[in-house]
């Protein structure tokens, strides 16, 4: 079953902000025009199909990392590796996979090197846009821009890190 | 490792020993037909669940059940600290552990990936929802604390074990209120908005998104796991708890 999607953010990402692939999918892909894409990168900024566009901005306690359209943190998972998506299931309840709509693409906005934008196909369906290798997620416990609650967390089998522009993580020394 | 699959072998499961096979089956099925239940309008008479599988809010209410008595045992640990005794580093972390992975990881994705959308969506309790989730995410640090401080070095010194006390206080006094809430207000709204098909659907597909995370046959495990720290801690005898009440027996 399909759960909706917290009220956050523009219509835009809140419409690819997916959760919880394990249920079906058609309803509310139909509704949010989030379908699978057949393309492997995140498209060209030249397409006319829906765009979503992932920043960088400072952020209180971890400063300059990658953001959504709407300000909310994006965050990369350990265990992906920067190779596939492996926050499935239950886990997408608590980190939303940054979708790329169908037909859609994904734009560098300020801050952001277009060339490290891509995607990774999601076990659910659709794609996930992905920077440097890695597929993004926002969090629940984050409930408004600017924050980023979930920095070094361990949760879902992981650790959950924000992202550099560089495309680095910000793994606290140990 | 996919978050699908066991972090480790100390995760565990209740469904298998709610639903057993065929409710499983029954479930795997009701999460492929479950897409229709948010566009068309509720059945009169929806279909029965299959037998042994809960209602969502049921089964996050039974959920809650398992974190309040690992709130019983956080109390238990803090009082021992308060009167100058020792703390279980082995009881700590394994009571941090089964949150963490069983609390925080499972039940807490199910609310906030189902419930708690769903009633954003409805406009109602939005400020209670997002209460929540910001309590979701406190609960994450105080837990992701415990289990790094949880070893023989850690509650060694009396500062260190009067910290952890106080975590320990923090997390409970925070999650008393959180839970009784959600079984009080926020699921009876949540079952109050969503149609009685789509309640069965979504109870098959929790069952089924728990054995996919915990496997089957665990929930007797997890539940033995709690009641031996319990009784480590000695809290496991419920007559304990029973009050006399001579002195407040009528005259």
């Amino acid at each position: 079953m399909r759960p909706s999607r917290p009220e956050r953010g523009s219509a835009r990402s809140r419409r690819c902000l997916r959760a919880l692939p394990a249920a079906p999918l058609a309803a509310l892909l139909l509704v949010s025009g989030c379908g699978g894409s057949s393309k492997s990168s995140a498209g060209t900024q030249a397409s006319h199909g829906p765009k979503v566009t992932v920043l960088a901005r400072s952020v209180p306690g971890v400063g300059q990392v990658l953001v959504t359209s709407s300000g909310y943190t994006l965050y990369m998972f350990q265990p992906d590796d920067r190779r596939t998506v492996t926050c499935t299931g239950v886990c997408t309840g608590t980190w939303p996979p940054l979708m790329l709509p169908s037909g859609g693409v994904a734009v560098a906005g300020p801050g952001i090197k277009s060339s490290l934008l891509g995607s990774d196909p999601d076990p659910a369906g659709g794609r996930v846009i992905t920077y440097d290798g890695w597929p993004l997620y926002t969090y629940t416990g984050d409930v408004q821009p600017g924050q980023a609650t979930g920095q070094g967390i361990d949760l879902n089998g992981g650790e959950w890190y924000v992202l550099r522009p560089s495309g680095a993580p910000l793994i606290p020394a140990p | 490792m996919t978050s699908a699959e066991p972090r480790n072998h100390r995760r565990v499961g209740r469904r298998a020993f709610l639903v057993g096979g065929g409710g499983l089956a029954a479930g795997a099925a009701g999460a492929g037909t479950a897409a229709w239940a948010l566009t068309r309008p509720a059945p009169t008479a929806p279909d029965p669940a299959p037998a042994g599988v809960l209602p969502p809010d049921d089964d996050l209410m039974r959920e809650h059940g398992v974190l309040k008595r690992l709130l019983l045992c956080y109390r238990e640990m803090i009082r021992r600290v308060q009167a100058g005794g020792p703390l279980s580093a082995p009881d700590l972390h394994d009571a941090a552990l089964i949150i963490h992975d069983y609390i925080e990881g499972f039940h807490e994705g199910l609310e906030e990936g189902y419930v708690f959308p769903r009633l954003r969506a409805a406009g109602q309790l939005t400020d209670i929802v997002t209460t929540l989730l910001v309590q979701h995410a406190r609960g994450r640090v105080i837990t992701q604390f415990l289990l790094a401080q949880a070893s023989p070095a850690g509650v060694a010194r009396a500062a260190a074990r009067t910290r952890l006390a106080a975590a320990m206080q923090a997390f409970d006094r925070m999650y008393e209120p959180h839970e009784a809430r959600e079984d009080t207000v926020v699921f009876p709204a949540f079952r109050q908005i969503v149609p009685a098909a789509e309640l069965t659907d979504l109870g098959q597909h929790f069952a089924e998104l728990e054995r996919q995370q915990f496997g089957t046959d665990e929930f007797t495990a997890m539940v033995a796991r709690v009641a031996g720290i319990e009784q480590a801690l000695g809290i496991y005898d419920l007559s304990q708890f029973t009050p006399e009440v001579s002195g407040y027996a009528p005259s």
